[in-house]
C-alpha cells in the first residue's frame, strides 16, 4: 500500500516558538486518520504543512510522493474544509453556489463553471444527502447542513485526500454522530484518504482507522483504542486527566470496524 | 427636471456620476463582504496627500492622487504583514501621515484655494471634459479587471485559505484589488470629495447585503443603489441648492435606512 502522507523529522518554529517538534508520521492511502490534541498543540499547523500553506522549518513532508506546494497546482489533489469559524455563516450564496466553488479550479482561470461542473456539484450535494437544499440560502441552513454543504464543495473537485479541520464545531452531539458516520461511509465508498483534526478524542476514536495524538510532539500514532490510556492522555493534556471507560472493548468500535 | 437636464454641466455631472456609481457599486460589494470599510476610508483620506503633492509639484492632482493612493494601499498591506501589526493600526499610521504631508504642502504652497476644497468636499458640477474621459477609461479598466477575476475574488472573500488551496494567487489578487480600490477612490473624489467618498464604497454594498441571495445579485443591487443615490442626489442638490456630494451621500443613507426598515418589517 503506497503512502498518502509522509513526514520525516518535521519541525515548525513560528516567532521563535516550537509549534511542531520532530514529527515522524506516515499515512497510507485510503486510511481515515484522526489527529487529536489540546488547543495550541499544533494540529492546524500540521494541516497547513500538509496543504503546502506553510513550509516546515526543518524536515520534510510529502503527499502522494510529491511536495505539497507542487500538488497545489495539480487539479483536485486536496479537498479541504477549513475551520467553520473562519467562514461567514451569512455569506450571500446558495448551497449550490458553495458546492460549485469546488469546481473553480477545474473550470480554469477566467471561466465560470459550466454544465459539467454544475452536474458534479449537484452530485456532491447528493452524496452528502443535501441535494434538495441546493437552491436554499446558505445563511438560512443549520450548522450541520452548512457543514455537509462545505464537504460537498470539497468533494466536488474529486480530491485524492480530504482534509478536515475541526469539522464538528457548531454541530450538536447527535448531529456529530451522524456526521462522523457519513465521513466513514464516504471513506469506504470512495476509497478516500481522510485526515481529520479534532479536539474530541472520545468520539473520534470510534470512527477513525488510526489516531495521532499531538501536542507539539507526536505522542502516539496507531490503533485508536491504544490511545485511550492514562499514559498517552496525560502526555497529551497534562496531569489532570481522569480516564473513564465503560467497557474493556468498545462494542460500537468493533461493530464499525467490521 | 428637464430644465436641469438641459444644462451642459448637469449632463457632464450625470455622465460622471453614472460611471462612478457603477464602479463603486461593484467595489462596495467586496468592501462590505471582506469587512474592509476602514481600508476605504483610510485610502481616501490618504489620497489628500497625493492631491496636495500634485498641486505642489504642478502635476494633475488626480493622477498624482492615483499613484499616491496605490503606494499607500500597498504600504498599508505590506506594513501590516511585515511589521506584524493589525491592518487597522497600519491604516491609522498611513492615513494620518498622508494627511500631514498634504497639510504641510498646502502650507508651503500658500494656496489653500477653492480647487483644494473641490477635492475635499467634491464638486461634480465643475467636472471637466478631460476628467470625464479619465473617469470613463479608469472605470472601464477597473470594472473589466474585477469581472475578469470575479470567481477568484469570490472564493478569496469566502475563505482566503481555501482559495490558496485551490491554487489561486491570493497575494497577487489582494494587491490587484487594493489597486482597483485606490483607483476607484480617486476617480470618485471629484464626485463626493475625499471626506465622503467612503460612503459610496460602503453604503451601496451594505444596502445590497440586506437583500442579496448571491454574489451576482449583490453586485447588481449595490450598483443600482449607487446609481439611484448619485442621480437622485444630484437632482436634489440642483433643486435645493445644496452641495452635490452631501446630496448624494444623504440619498444613499436614506436608501439604506429605508431598506433596513423594510427588511426588519418582513
Amino acid at each position: 500500500m503506497s503512502r498518502a502522507i509522509k513526514m520525516e523529522d518535521l519541525s515548525v518554529v513560528i516567532k521563535g516558538k516550537d509549534v511542531l517538534k520532530n514529527i515522524n508520521l506516515s499515512l497510507d492511502k485510503g486510511i481515515f486518520l484522526g489527529i487529536v490534541g489540546p488547543n495550541g498543540g499544533g494540529k492546524t499547523t500540521l494541516v497547513r504543512t500538509v496543504l503546502g500553506l506553510l513550509r516546515p522549518t526543518t524536515g520534510t513532508v510529502s503527499v502522494f510522493g510529491r511536495s505539497p506546494e507542487s500538488l497545489l497546482t495539480e487539479d483536485g489533489a486536496f479537498g479541504y474544509l477549513p475551520q467553520q469559524q473562519n467562514i461567514d455563516p451569512n455569506f450571500p450564496a446558495t448551497a449550490l453556489d458553495i458546492a460549485l466553488m469546488g469546481r473553480y479550479r477545474s473550470a480554469g482561470a477566467l471561466r465560470w463553471p459550466g454544465k459539467k461542473d454544475r452536474e458534479k456539484a449537484v452530485q456532491a450535494l447528493s452524496i452528502m444527502g443535501v441535494e434538495e437544499l441546493k437552491d436554499s440560502q446558505y445563511s438560512q441552513l443549520s450548522g450541520g447542513q452548512q457543514q455537509r454543504i462545505s464537504i460537498a464543495r470539497a468533494l466536488a473537485g474529486d480530491p485524492k485526500i480530504l482534509i478536515l479541520d475541526e469539522p464538528s464545531t457548531g454541530i450538536d452531539v447527535v448531529g456529530q454522530e451522524d456526521f462522523y458516520h457519513l465521513l466513514k461511509g464516504l471513506q469506504k465508498k470512495m476509497n478516500l484518504t481522510i485526515l481529520m483534526v479534532s479536539h474530541d478524542i472520545g468520539t473520534v476514536t470510534t470512527y477513525v482507522d488510526e489516531i495521532a495524538c499531538l501536542n507539539i510532539n507526536l505522542y502516539y500514532h496507531g490503533n485508536p483504542l491504544g490511545a485511550l490510556n492514562e499514559k498517552v492522555l496525560t502526555s497529551l493534556y497534562g496531569k489532570n486527566v481522569d480516564v473513564l471507560m465503560h467497557t474493556d472493548v468498545c462494542d460500537k468500535c468493533e461493530r464499525l470496524r467490521k | 427636471m428637464p430644465e436641469a437636464l438641459a444644462s451642459p454641466f448637469m449632463q457632464k455631472a450625470l455622465m460622471a456620476g453614472v460611471l462612478v456609481s457603477l464602479l463603486t457599486g461593484l467595489i462596495s460589494t467586496f468592501i462590505v463582504l471582506r469587512k474592509m470599510s476602514f481600508v476605504g476610508a483610510g485610502i481616501s483620506h490618504a489620497a489628500f496627500g497625493g492631491v496636495a503633492i500634485g498641486f505642489y509639484a504642478g502635476f494633475n492632482p488626480l493622477m498624482a492622487a492615483v499613484v499616491y493612493a496605490v503606494i499607500v494601499a500597498i504600504g498599508i498591506e505590506t506594513t501590516a504583514k511585515k511589521g506584524r501589526i493589525s491592518e487597522d493600526v497600519s491604516i491609522g499610521i498611513f492615513y494620518s501621515i498622508s494627511m500631514a504631508i498634504g497639510i504641510a504642502l498646502v502650507s508651503l504652497s500658500q494656496s489653500y484655494n477653492i480647487d483644494l476644497f473641490g477635492y475635499l468636499f467634491g464638486n461634480i458640477l465643475a467636472i471637466t471634459h478631460d476628467e470625464i474621459v479619465l473617469t470613463l477609461i479608469t472605470s472601464a479598466v477597473v470594472i473589466a479587471i474585477i469581472l475578469f477575476f470575479l470567481k477568484e475574488l469570490f472564493l478569496i472573500t469566502y475563505n482566503e485559505e481555501l482559495a490558496r488551496v485551490s491554487g489561486i494567487r491570493v497575494n497577487f489578487l489582494n494587491i490587484l484589488f487594493l489597486v482597483a480600490l485606490s483607483v476607484s477612490i480617486v476617480v470618485s473624489i471629484r464626485i463626493v470629495g475625499i471626506i465622503m467618498v467612503s460612503a459610496l464604497l460602503v453604503v451601496p454594498g451594505a444596502t445590497a447585503r440586506l437583500f442579496a441571495k448571491g454574489l451576482r445579485s449583490m453586485i447588481a443591487i449595490s450598483c443600482a443603489a449607487g446609481l439611484i443615490s448619485v442621480v437622485a442626489g444630484l437632482f436634489l442638490s440642483y433643486q435645493y441648492d445644496i452641495a452635490p456630494g452631501a446630496g448624494i451621500v444623504l440619498t444613499s443613507a436614506m436608501i439604506f435606512f429605508t431598506s433596513l426598515f423594510l427588511k426588519k418589517k418582513e
